[in-house]
């Protein structure tokens, strides 16, 4: 007997009372708590996707609440994980899904044990690194997950499901060296419409793909918010992939991802990327200069701020200042550097 | 790459040793003390002379006298814990490292005493001071010879014959002098040193030992797979069986004994020598920058080739890692595990120091280009 409370959805002929059944029975893990993963997390659970796993390693902040749906003032003022905050509230939306928040990194180390079961995973993170991991594993399991990035008012979504084109025919070999636009919500900020319009798009593809659809989007598609400008972009499978051609993997079962090191004698993490870069200096200055103090100095660029702080090293190592776990180091870097 | 961190781990070894450990794994692969076949006896034949060569180098009587494990700290935990009594009275010194002050807090929670003695920076540990705390119930005395931090000399010589004279078993750690210091444990009233293989003895990483005197017989940290006395419902008391628990660490000890064959070919004075000037290059060099804060013996006084300072209005850790990414020179910044040693510098606040540390690879032009980057460091930081 399906409850009354998906009455709306079963109506819905693409999904009728046999697509429900299908989402009561699929397990999806949400990797990233933010803007996209508050917005996807909302969505499954009221769909009555039967157990809903989420995994980000960040604390609640008070600029957070701006587009992280989920959360409120309190949240912020007790700093809660958020994976904590967003179980709390969402169990009070639907009792009848299993949440299962999982506080920390999703790291090379943990994949399996933090993946298992899933037969969909859900791509709300910051950075490229965790997106490469997750593309490899999925690869490597023969299980979908849907891309979104946001940033601005500009925004992508890509579903990559097991023997198409993977994240990697799209965006070339992870160990490449890229210069990355450097930019982030921190810096460049983000529209809630844009993250919202992301983590729905990326929802419906999760919708069609655990019901078994054959609708599943092909392509993956940009959008310009602000400009209006919305187009798909076609993926191709690249016949020599390294990931899903040849199965030779950069991330998965490595332990090359990025390092946090405990900085001894202080509360503070040194952060080595995986590859080396060279951050600009200038323009980094400018991007956070209205979120903090920053200082370019001549080996260092230096920022201060009440919710961070960090020094940035030319080969694009840093220490955080005040983090207290790996995870808040790793966030941080990711959220004001950007580029992991 | 300019590598100045020899007091973490020596960064080059003679080629004899690179040598000697891939011969170890290629052609002698067996398991020592074991079984009797050829391959075991070759492996058997590199720890024999493993612990003949380590046996020469600090003077023990006996190379049965030498134990051999993983690492420093092992020995140290080992001697440490081997030789604690109930209610036993502890002396050591505020420039330990955490391999040994870290057992001891643990000692004194479970009920024993232990007097942790004040030491200068110039001079260490004032000997007197070592007599006037013995008690009656005085079982360990355990110093460092040489500080980690400030390579600050402790008079081991002097304290053993104190140690010697009252009875009571003197524990010398030599992470940094075993390899680089003339030690000879008979002559300087040592009766147990812990000593790492991959520091000045020039081995691989994985590699240190215990030196036991003949007649005190630790309790051992771990028993069984000794390999000999099979027969034995308990651990042995032959030494070194007792204390080798577990297969050796073959290639790395026949690293070691290439490492130590070298130091003696060279002559540890001869290494001291020239560990000494690069020492005192750096130490006059960084002495003439403002801003510059050392902490290490001053001028005239014995010191190993360690030295810490801290830069004016900058993190440690800061300076660290500028000189890795923007110069490629290796040093350490922290608290070197020796946390008691910085609350006496009061060099918390800081986040520890820099510590640089020649070794004997190391040449003239390293130590030059150090104290040239620190200059420029200080320069555009104070710009």
């Amino acid at each position: 007997m399906i409850p009354e409370r998906y009455s709306r959805q079963i109506r819905y002929a693409h999904i009728g009372e046999k697509g429900q059944e299908m989402l009561l029975a699929s397990t999806v893990v949400i990797v990233g708590m933010g803007a996209l993963g508050c917005v996807s997390a909302n969505e499954l659970v009221r769909a009555g996707v039967g157990h809903v796993r989420f995994i980000d390693r960040d604390l609640v902040e008070l600029s957070n609440l701006q587009r992280q749906v989920l959360y409120t003032e309190a949240d912020a003022a007790e700093s809660l994980p958020k994976v904590f905050a967003a179980a709390d509230h969402l169990r009070a939306v639907n009792s009848d899904v299993e949440i299962e928040p999982e506080f920390g990194d999703l790291n090379s180390g943990n994949i399996d044990a933090l993946f298992r079961g899933a037969d969909l995973i859900v791509d709300a993170t910051d950075n490229l690194e965790t997106r490469y991991l997750i593309n490899e594993y999925c690869v490597e399991h023969s299980v979908p997950w849907v891309y979104g990035g946001a940033v601005g008012s500009e925004g992508m979504t890509a579903a990559f499901v097991p023997g198409g084109p993977c994240f990697c025919c799209f965006s070339g070999h992870p160990n490449a060296s890229r210069q990355g636009s450097g930019r982030t919500c921190s810096s460049a900020g983000v529209l809630n419409t844009l993250t919202a319009t992301v983590a729905s798009l990326q929802v419906t593809e999760a919708l069609k793909i655990l019901t078994g659809s054959a609708s599943v989007r092909k392509d993956l598609l940009y959008m310009e918010l602000w400009d209006n400008d919305f187009y798909p972009i076609p993926l191709e499978k690249n016949p020599d992939c390294p990931v899903c051609v040849h199965h030779r993997y950069t991330y998965l079962g490595t332990a090359s991802g990025t390092q946090a090191i405990s900085v001894c004698g202080k509360n503070a993490y040194q952060i080595l990327p995986s590859a080396r870069r060279s951050p600009d200096f200038q323009a980094l200055a400018e991007r956070l200069s209205g979120l903090g103090e920053v200082k370019v100095k001549a080996y260092y660029l230096e920022f201060d701020s009440p919710s961070a702080s960090f020094r940035l090293f030319k080969d694009g190592r840093a220490i955080i200042n005040n983090a207290d776990t790996e995870g808040r180091a790793k966030s941080v870097y990711s959220e004001y550097i950007g580029g992991l | 790459m300019i590598y100045l961190d020899n007091a973490a781990t020596s960064g080059r070894k003679p080629e004899s040793v690179y040598r000697a450990v891939d011969r170890a794994l290629r052609e002698c692969s067996g398991n020592p003390g074991r079984s009797g076949h050829a391959v075991s006896l070759a492996a058997g034949k590199i720890v024999s002379d493993a612990r003949l060569q380590c046996a020469r180098l600090l003077g023990a009587a006996d190379p049965s006298e030498i134990s051999f494990g993983p690492n420093t700290t092992t020995a140290l935990n080992t001697a440490i814990y081997g030789i604690a009594r109930e209610g036993m009275h502890i002396i050591t010194s505020a420039l330990e490292h955490n391999s040994v002050s870290r057992p001891l807090e643990h000692l004194r929670k479970c009920g024993h005493t232990v007097t942790v003695l004040p030491a200068s920076v110039d001079t260490g540990v004032d000997p007197d001071d070592v007599r006037r705390a013995i008690r009656k119930e005085t079982g360990l005395i355990v110093m460092t010879h040489i500080s980690n931090v400030t390579g600050t000399v402790n008079e081991i010589a002097a304290i053993g014959s104190i140690a010697r004279e009252a009875g009571i078993p003197f524990l010398v750690d030599a992470a940094q002098s075993a390899g680089a210091r003339s030690i000879d444990v008979q002559r300087d009233g040592i009766d147990m040193l812990a000593f790492p293989g991959h520091k000045s003895l020039l081995g691989p990483q994985g590699t240190g030992g215990l030196y036991v005197r003949t007649g005190l017989l630790p309790e051992p940290l771990t028993r069984g797979g000794t390999g000999s006395f099979s027969e034995f419902p308990e651990q042995p008391t032959r030494m070194p069986d007792r204390l080798e628990s577990g297969t050796l660490n073959v290639p790395g000890l026949a690293g070691l004994a290439e490492g130590i064959h070298f130091i003696l070919d060279t002559g540890v004075t001869e290494i001291h020598k020239n560990e000494d000037r690069l020492r005192t290059f750096l130490y006059e060099g960084l002495s003439a920058i403002p801003g510059i804060r050392l902490y290490t013996p001053s001028a005239g006084h014995d010191a190993g080739s360690v030295l810490s300072f801290t830069v004016s209005g900058m993190e440690s850790a800061e300076v660290a890692m500028i000189l890795d990414a923007a110069f490629d020179i290796a040093v350490r910044s922290g608290l070197h595990c020796a946390p008691y040693a910085h609350s006496m510098l009061g060099t918390i606040g800081s986040g520890g120091t820099v510590r640089v540390s020649p070794g004997y690879f190391n040449e003239m032009s390293d130590a030059e280009a150090f104290v040239e980057a620190i200059r420029t460091i200080v320069q555009e930081n104070a710009s």
